[in-house]
C-alpha cells in the first residue's frame, strides 16, 4: 500500500503544518511517511508544496501521481489536477475559509477523515501540537465534513521521522561539537538552525559571522584552540571558503565541513536540489592535501556519517567534507532503525595555553617555522601522500558503500547521497542490486570488484555530467556507459525511475 | 622563555618592522612580567612583509592568509577566551583583502589586539598602492599614479564600533612598545595602527615625522573624530595626531556569551570543559 498525497499552497500559509501533523499522526499508527518539500525563493506568495507519501512499507520517495490534493488556495489545484490518479480526491479550502490561520489544521483534519482514522488520534494530536481551542475546533470541523475513503488500521511499526538537517545536527551533538560556525545560505541553513537550537542546553556555541571566507577562518582558529569545529555552508559559500580548505591542508588543523549542495552554477535554483557540487567537494582549494569527502543517502547515515567525518579529521588533522543536498537536508524521512553508537572524538594535540603551538599557511619546518628549502619541501609533500594513505586505511573501518536489493543479481545499479531513498523504491521486486557509496575521498576498492561482477550496470545521478562516475572511471579505470542523469532541480521520482531502469535495464 | 626565535630575519636592512617587532617583544615582555603567561598568547599575522614576525616572535599561533588574520583570531578567541590574541596584519591585507572583516571585529568588540603595520604600499609584491596610499602614488602595476581616495582606517575603526584606537610611528620603540602593552590590556576590540615607511617603495613617511605629536583621548567620541580628520593620509600637510586616539568600555564578546563566559570562569577552553 503506498499513497501520495500533494498539499499545496501559497508561502507562508502554513503547509508545512499539515504535513507535519498528518505524518505524526502517521507514525504513531505505524505507516511510514516521506515528505518531499517544494517551495521557490518566496517568504510570502508563490505557490508552496509538499508530497506526502505514506506506505506499510519502507519509503524514501514520491511518485509523479498522486492520490490526493490538499489545497490551501486554488492555484494548487489548478497545478497539480493533471497529476491527480483517476478516483483521486481533492479538498478545496472554501468550505474551510471561515477558520482563518488554522485552515491547515482544519484541511489536516479532512485528511485524517479521508484516511480512516479516528478523530481522538487527531484531536490528541492536535492537543500535543497546539493546545488551542481554535485549533481542535477546526480540526474537529474538518474531519466531520468529509467522508473516508481508505479504512488504514494501526500497524506495529516503530517509527522515527526526521530530515537530513535534524540528523546532521543529532551526529554533531553525538561528535561533542563545541563549535559551529556558518553563514546562512539554503540548503544548509537547517543545520544552522537546528544546531542554534540546542546550542545552550548542549553546551556548545554556534556563531554566523559576516561572510563565509570569515567563517571557514574562524573554524580554523576555533579548532586550532582545541575546539571540536563545524562549520556549514552551501556551494557558493563553499567556493569562497576554499582558501580556507587549502590552509587546513598545510596547517593541519582539522575542520569538519558540511556541504548542502543545490543547483548552480551562479545562484542557480537556490531552493531546489542537485549532486553538482561532489566534484568541488573532491577538489575545491589550491594545491595537494588529503582529505575526507563522505555523503550519507538518509538521516541515520546523516547521524553516524557526521562522527565519523569528526573522528577522521580530529585524528589525522584532515579536512572532513559532508555532503548533502536539498533533498537529503531538507526532505522529511521516516525510519525504524538507530544509529550506531557514536565514536568518541578525542582532541589529543596540544594547544595554545597549554605550550607554543604554531600552525603555518606557509611550508614549514616541524616547529612551524616557514621554509623555501627544496628537500623539506619535498618530504612535507610526501608527508601529505602518506597521511592519505593512513586515512584510507582508517576509513576501511567504515561503511564506504553498502549494498542493496538482490545480492546476485547481474544488474546493478551505482548511486550516492539523496538518490538512495528513490532507487530503493524504484528497484523494489525488480532484479536489480543497488551500491550506494558512502565514501567518495577515499573510494572504496570492493566498488571495481562489483562492477566486473555484473554485466549491467547503470549510473543514477541527480547532476547533469555523471560526477561519480567520472571519479569511479579516474580510480578504476572503467567507464560507466548506461547513466541515467537529471538535472531539473528536482529530485528523481522513484515511479519515472523505475521506467527508466527497466529501459536500460 | 625567551621571546627571540633563531630563525634568520628577512627583512630589508632598515625596515621599521624590525622596530615593531621590538616593540612587540617589549610590550609582551612587560606584560608577562605581570603575569601573563607566553603560552596563553596566541597570535595571527596575515600574508606580507609585516607577517614575517610570525618567526621572529617566541609565541604561538596561525600563520594565516592575506587578509584572513581577524577572523583567524576571531576563531582562536571563540575556541579559548582566555587566550590573549594578538593579531599582525599589513594594511594591504587589513585595508584592501581583509577589509570586511575589519570593520565587523570592530563591531563585535571581541577582547583581542590588531597590530597593522601601514608602509602604505603591498611591498612583498613588490610595491603596488594599498588603500592608504597617497595620491599620485605610481608603482609597477599603476603607473599613471593613484587616482582612488585614501582610506582613512582610524576614523572608520571609529564609526565601526572599536572600543581601542591608537596610532604610533614605528620609529619610536618605547611609545609603539606602550600603545601595544596598553592595547593588549584593555577590554574589547583594540587597533593599533603603526605607520611605517617601506624603505624600498614608499618613503612618504618619513617626510611626514615632524608632523606628529603626542595626544591621549578617552570616551570623548566627538573629540576622537576630530582627531582622526587632522589627517586623511593624503595630504603632506596637517598634523598627524598618534596615541590613544580612544578608548571606552564596551561590553566585549565573550561577555555577551553565555558559553564563553563559563569558560573565562574556569579558565579553559574548550578542550578542557
Amino acid at each position: 500500500m503506498r499513497l501520495n498525497i500533494v498539499i499545496g499552497g501559497s508561502a507562508g500559509q502554513g503547509i508545512n503544518k499539515i504535513s507535519g501533523i498528518v505524518s505524526k499522526i502517521m507514525i504513531n499508527q505505524g505507516y511510514f511517511t516521506f515528505n518531499y518539500r517544494d517551495y521557490p525563493s518566496i517568504i510570502r506568495g508563490g505557490h508552496n508544496f509538499n508530497i506526502l507519501s505514506i506506505s506499510d512499507k519502507r519509503v524514501g520517495s514520491y511518485e509523479s501521481k498522486v492520490d490526493g490534493i490538499i489545497a490551501m488556495d486554488n492555484n494548487t489545484v489548478k497545478v497539480h489536477k493533471k497529476d491527480l490518479k483517476k478516483g483521486g480526491f481533492i479538498i478545496r479550502p472554501d468550505d474551510f475559509l471561515e477558520y482563518g490561520r488554522n485552515l491547515n489544521v482544519a484541511l489536516a483534519g479532512c485528511l485524517i477523515k479521508i484516511l480512516g482514522f479516528d478523530k481522538k488520534i487527531l484531536i490528541d494530536e492536535i492537543k500535543k501540537e497546539l493546545n488551542n481551542k481554535k485549533s481542535i475546533n477546526a480540526a474537529d470541523k474538518g474531519f466531520e465534513a468529509e467522508k473516508k475513503i481508505f479504512s488504514l488500521k494501526k500497524l506495529k511499526n516503530k517509527i522515527n521521522i526526521m530530515s537530513g538537517s535534524q540528523a546532521v545536527a543529532i551526529g554533531a551533538v553525538n561528535s561533542e561539537i563545541n563549535l559551529y560556525i556558518a553563514y546562512p545560505m539554503t540548503p544548509a541553513t537547517g543545520v544552522l538552525h537546528e544546531l542554534a537550537a540546542k546550542q545552550i542546553k548542549n553546551g556548545f556555541m554556534v556563531f554566523q559571522p559576516e561572510n563565509e571566507v570569515a567563517v571557514v577562518n574562524a573554524g580554523l582558529g576555533a579548532s586550532f584552540s582545541g575546539a571540536r569545529t563545524m562549520v556549514g555552508t552551501s556551494g557558493g559559500g563553499f567556493d569562497l571558503m576554499c582558501e580556507g580548505l587549502s590552509l587546513q591542508g598545510m596547517s593541519e588543523i582539522p575542520l569538519v565541513v558540511y556541504l548542502a549542495a543545490r543547483p548552480g552554477p551562479g545562484t542557480g535554483v537556490p531552493t531546489y536540489t542537485s549532486q553538482g557540487d561532489l566534484n568541488i567537494a573532491l577538489r575545491g582549494g589550491h594545491g595537494e592535501f588529503p582529505r575526507v569527502v563522505i555523503a550519507p543517502g538518509d538521516p541515520v547515515e546523516a547521524i553516524e556519517k557526521t562522527n565519523e567525518a569528526f573522528y577522521l579529521s580530529e585524528k589525522f588533522g584532515c579536512l572532513s567534507i559532508l555532503l548533502s543536498d536539498k533533498h537529503l537536508a531538507e526532505s522529511e524521512f521516516s525510519f525504524d532503525g538507530k544509529a550506531k553508537k557514536a565514536l568518541k572524538v578525542k582532541v589529543n594535540r596540544k594547544v595554545p595555553g597549554e605550550c607554543i603551538v604554531k600552525a603555518s599557511s606557509y611550508e614549514h619546518d616541524k616547529h612551524g617555522n616557514t621554509t623555501e628549502d627544496a628537500s623539506i619541501t619535498e618530504k612535507n609533500a610526501i608527508y601529505r601522500l602518506k597521511k592519505y594513505v593512513q586515512i584510507k586505511r582508517a576509513a576501511k573501518r567504515f561503511e564506504m558503500i553498502k549494498i542493496y536489493g538482490k545480492k546476485n543479481s547481474k544488474n546493478l545499479v551505482i548511486g550516492w547521497g539523496s538518490t538512495k531513498g528513490a532507487i530503493l523504491d524504484a528497484i523494489e521486486g525488480l532484479d536489480f542490486k543497488f551500491l550506494q557509496v558512502l565514501y567518495m575521498m577515499p573510494l572504496s576498492e570492493q566498488i571495481k570488484k562489483e562492477i566486473l561482477k555484473a554485466k549491467n550496470v547503470v549510473l543514477v545521478e541527480n547532476n547533469l555530467t555523471g560526477q561519480l562516475g567520472r571519479l569511479i572511471r579516474e580510480k578504476t579505470g572503467i567507464k560507466i556507459e548506461k547513466r541515467i542523469l537529471k538535472y531539473d532541480a528536482r529530485p528523481f521520482l522513484s515511479d519515472e525511475l523505475r521506467k527508466e531502469l527497466m529501459k536500460v535495464r | 622563555m625567551k621571546l627571540d626565535t633563531k630563525n634568520t630575519i628577512t627583512w630589508c636592512p632598515g625596515c621599521p618592522n624590525y622596530k615593531i617587532c621590538e616593540a612587540a617583544k617589549l610590550a609582551i615582555f612587560r606584560l608577562m612580567k605581570n603575569g601573563y603567561k607566553q603560552k596563553d598568547f596566541a597570535m595571527v599575522t596575515g600574508i606580507g612583509c609585516h607577517a614575517k614576525i610570525f618567526d621572529y616572535l617566541n609565541i604561538g599561533g596561525i600563520y594565516g592568509l592575506h587578509g584572513r588574520v581577524l577572523p583567524t583570531a576571531l576563531g582562536i578567541k571563540l575556541g579559548n577566551p582566555n587566550l590573549h590574541v594578538l593579531g599582525f596584519a599589513g594594511d594591504g591585507d587589513t585595508y584592501a583583502e581583509g577589509i570586511s572583516h575589519f570593520i565587523h571585529a570592530c563591531r563585535y568588540n571581541n577582547d583581542m589586539t590588531l597590530i597593522v603595520h601601514d608602509n602604505r604600499s603591498f611591498s612583498l609584491t613588490t610595491g603596488q598602492g594599498t588603500p592608504t596610499s597617497q595620491s599620485g602614488y605610481k608603482s609597477k602595476a599603476e603607473p599613471l599614479g593613484l587616482v582612488n581616495l585614501t582610506l582613512n582606517p582610524i576614523k572608520l575603526a571609529l564609526v565601526s564600533g572599536a572600543s581601542f584606537v591608537a596610532r604610533c610611528n614605528a620609529r619610536n620603540v618605547k611609545h609603539t612598545a606602550m600603545m601595544i602593552e596598553k592595547a593588549i590590556k584593555h577590554k574589547g576590540f583594540s587597533f593599533v595602527e603603526i605607520l611605517q615607511d617601506c624603505i624600498v617603495f614608499n618613503l612618504d613617511i618619513n617626510n611626514l615625522d615632524k608632523n606628529m605629536h603626542r595626544v591621549e583621548n578617552k570616551n570623548n567620541m566627538k573629540k576622537a573624530m576630530v582627531l582622526a580628520d587632522k589627517w586623511n593620509y593624503d595630504n603632506i600637510k596637517g598634523k598627524i595626531p598618534i596615541g590613544i586616539l580612544y578608548q571606552a568600555r564596551r561590553k566585549t564578546l565573550d561577555e555577551n556569551w553565555p558559553q564563553l563566559v563559563k569558560l573565562k570562569k574556569k579558565k579553559v577552553g574548550w578542550k578542557r570543559i
